[in-house]
């Protein structure tokens, strides 16, 4: 097959500033203080657990709420595993996926069959459910009082117990699930899911199983979600059941919509924007969430398709040539 | 072999509407099967329900030897019935090219995690489905439309890209509802040479449509009218028959 010029040149600047970006982040622990790594930790795995809410919302139209349940989950799977049982790390990050992924296809089966407002407020309830789950059974969360103690991930010998260590084993994370969706998105089952989202009746009739599909697709999320629960329990080796209330799942889904819910590198700028806005703007006294509640109006008001729908829109505009006429030709 | 498609006896009504009596008809392999008839005379509501879209209070669809009366549309779909909508349904934000490979998704056997992780077969049958997609874009002439948005075409375009993407799974009957509404003259005869070379490498087509130009690409018309099917024949025998011009031709 051949590939127009424009196309080659589109993707050598990406290839570029792909390079250039991954030289920033490696290079950018080493300048920075030990609080604002740990902000960019957090940005990590709000990115891990958002990329399922993200792809969910932007190529099925299924609003999540649930997400940080399954977040809890793989919290209490890490912490649980490690602390009570001795489980090998590897071993309970797995459990909490394999379990948040089950919990997903059950509720999912006949919750996926709502569409619109319906779905979303029965995502709402499996969290608000998920969070008392946690409160109540102390012998598995330790309720209020948390479980601590937790290891932290050794590779090769090498403990992840500083922010600037732990910087590098979320983030590789996050990039390679970045890539992961990509290849869905752009693989015959990519193709299928925006067909399904563009146009229901149509995907039917193609023999496209929709809400098979959905299932699966949240289950995915589920895991995903779950796996950044599990990498955040080992980060700050002691957690309790605040970390994941309702407030936790609106977050995941304000990054999605931040960052663009039809773009997957997006889910880093929301992310980035959900974790340091608050920070920052703390700064600035009693005012924060106001000034916080502003900045996230102004962003959605400016920018209705995200940070990644506005830098991809720009990037068309400044790699494209002239497009064949639509209605032109022969 | 019978029939493709078998109407049985076939009776809807929606509340207190009664929208079809008792409508039986065959579609034979190979034919141009055409269903002719006023508005309102119940062809979107059959059709609806030969599709799986609609299930009849009375009656059955046999499909390919088989009640498929109560099996749903991506069944019906897998089992090789095909069909497009009066208003073109194209996936609006995908190219040309991946409407069509979308057309042929049941023929995939990779699943969700085998795509995540990018393995080696989903490629394999990415390429395959490309491959196949862009055979089809050359027999309906949309070669330079490949990559750009379906949803940014004309209507007439739209309606060869869903017709395009319908024929991907070679279908075993391929049903149009009102294929040639909103198109130009030209386009209505490129549709028709197109059905009938379609026709010509073996596939079974049902058309409805009121358009009379149109049905003289069919083998076997029936004509409905309330409801019922008051005429069965070619379509010369159609305009000679008097309960048909007075029904529908209005004369």
């Amino acid at each position: 097959m051949t590939v127009s010029p424009d196309t080659q040149r589109a993707r050598a600047w990406t290839w570029a500033i792909t390079a250039a970006g991954l030289v920033v982040w490696a290079a950018l622990p080493w300048f920075l203080s030990r609080g604002t790594i740990d902000i960019l930790v957090f940005a990590g795995l709000y990115t891990i657990a958002g990329l399922g809410v993200s792809f969910l919302l932007g190529q099925c139209g299924i609003v999540s709420l649930a997400q940080s349940g399954f977040y809890g989950i793989g919290a209490y799977a890490a912490a649980y595993g490690t602390t009570a049982l001795g489980l090998p790390i590897p071993v309970g990050i797995i459990a909490g996926m394999v379990v948040s992924g089950a919990i997903a296809a059950a509720v999912g089966i006949p919750v996926l069959r709502l569409s619109g407002h319906f779905l979303a407020l029965a995502t709402l309830a499996l969290a608000i459910i998920a969070h008392v789950l946690f409160l109540e059974l102390e012998w598995l969360t330790g309720g209020t009082l948390g479980i601590g103690g937790i290891p932290r991930i050794a590779l090769f010998g090498f403990t992840f117990s500083t922010p600037f260590r732990f910087y590098y084993l979320v983030w590789p994370c996050a990039f390679a699930l970045i890539l992961f969706y990509t290849l869905l998105l752009n693989s015959r089952t990519g193709i299928a899911l925006r067909a399904m989202r563009d146009a229901p009746a149509a995907a039917a009739v193609a023999g496209i199983p929709i809400t098979s599909l959905k299932v699966r697709i949240f289950v995915l999320s589920a895991a995903v979600g779950s796996l950044a629960g599990s990498l955040f329990a080992h980060y700050v080796s002691f957690i309790s059941v605040d970390s994941f209330a309702i407030d936790r799942a609106i977050s995941f889904l304000l990054i999605a919509v931040l960052g663009g819910v039809r773009s997957i590198p997006g889910t880093i700028a929301g992310a980035l924007f959900v974790t340091a806005a608050p920070n920052y703007l703390s700064r600035l006294g009693d005012i924060h969430p106001i000034l916080f509640a502003v900045a996230l109006i102004v962003a959605v008001i400016f920018l209705p398709g995200g940070f990644g729908g506005f830098v991809s829109s720009t990037w068309r505009r400044l790699t494209a040539g002239p497009r064949p006429s639509a209605t032109g030709g022969p | 072999m019978g029939s493709i498609l078998e109407v049985r006896d076939v009776s809807h009504r929606f509340g207190g509407l009664q929208v079809l009596k008792g409508v039986s008809f065959d579609v034979a392999p190979g034919s141009i099967t055409g269903l002719i008839g006023p508005n309102g005379a119940g062809k979107s509501t059959l059709f609806n329900i030969i599709s799986g879209f609609l299930t009849p209070s009375v009656g059955d669809i046999v499909f390919l030897g088989q009640t498929t009366t109560d099996r749903g549309i991506a069944a019906r779909s897998r089992a090789g019935l095909q069909r497009t909508f009066q208003t073109p349904q194209v996936f609006r934000d995908l190219t040309v090219r991946e409407n069509l490979v979308a057309g042929c998704h049941m023929r995939g056997r990779t699943g969700v995690l085998e795509a995540f992780f990018g393995l080696p077969n989903v490629r394999r049958e990415m390429a395959d489905a490309r491959r196949r997609a862009d055979e089809i874009i050359e027999r309906f002439d949309l070669g330079p439309w490949r990559e750009i948005p379906a949803g940014e075409l004309p209507a007439g375009r739209q309606r060869m890209v869903e017709l395009a993407r319908a024929v991907m799974c070679e279908p075993k009957l391929l049903c149009l509802d009102e294929p040639s509404s909103g198109l130009s003259t030209t386009e209505v005869q490129t549709l028709m040479e197109t059905l009938e070379r379609l026709n010509a490498d073996g596939m079974t087509v049902l058309l409805v449509s009121h358009d009379m130009k149109l049905m003289e690409v069919t083998s076997m018309v029936h004509a409905l009218c309330f409801g019922e099917i008051i005429a069965s024949g070619s379509l010369h025998a159609m305009r000679e028959s008097p309960r048909v011009r007075e029904a529908y031709l209005g004369t």
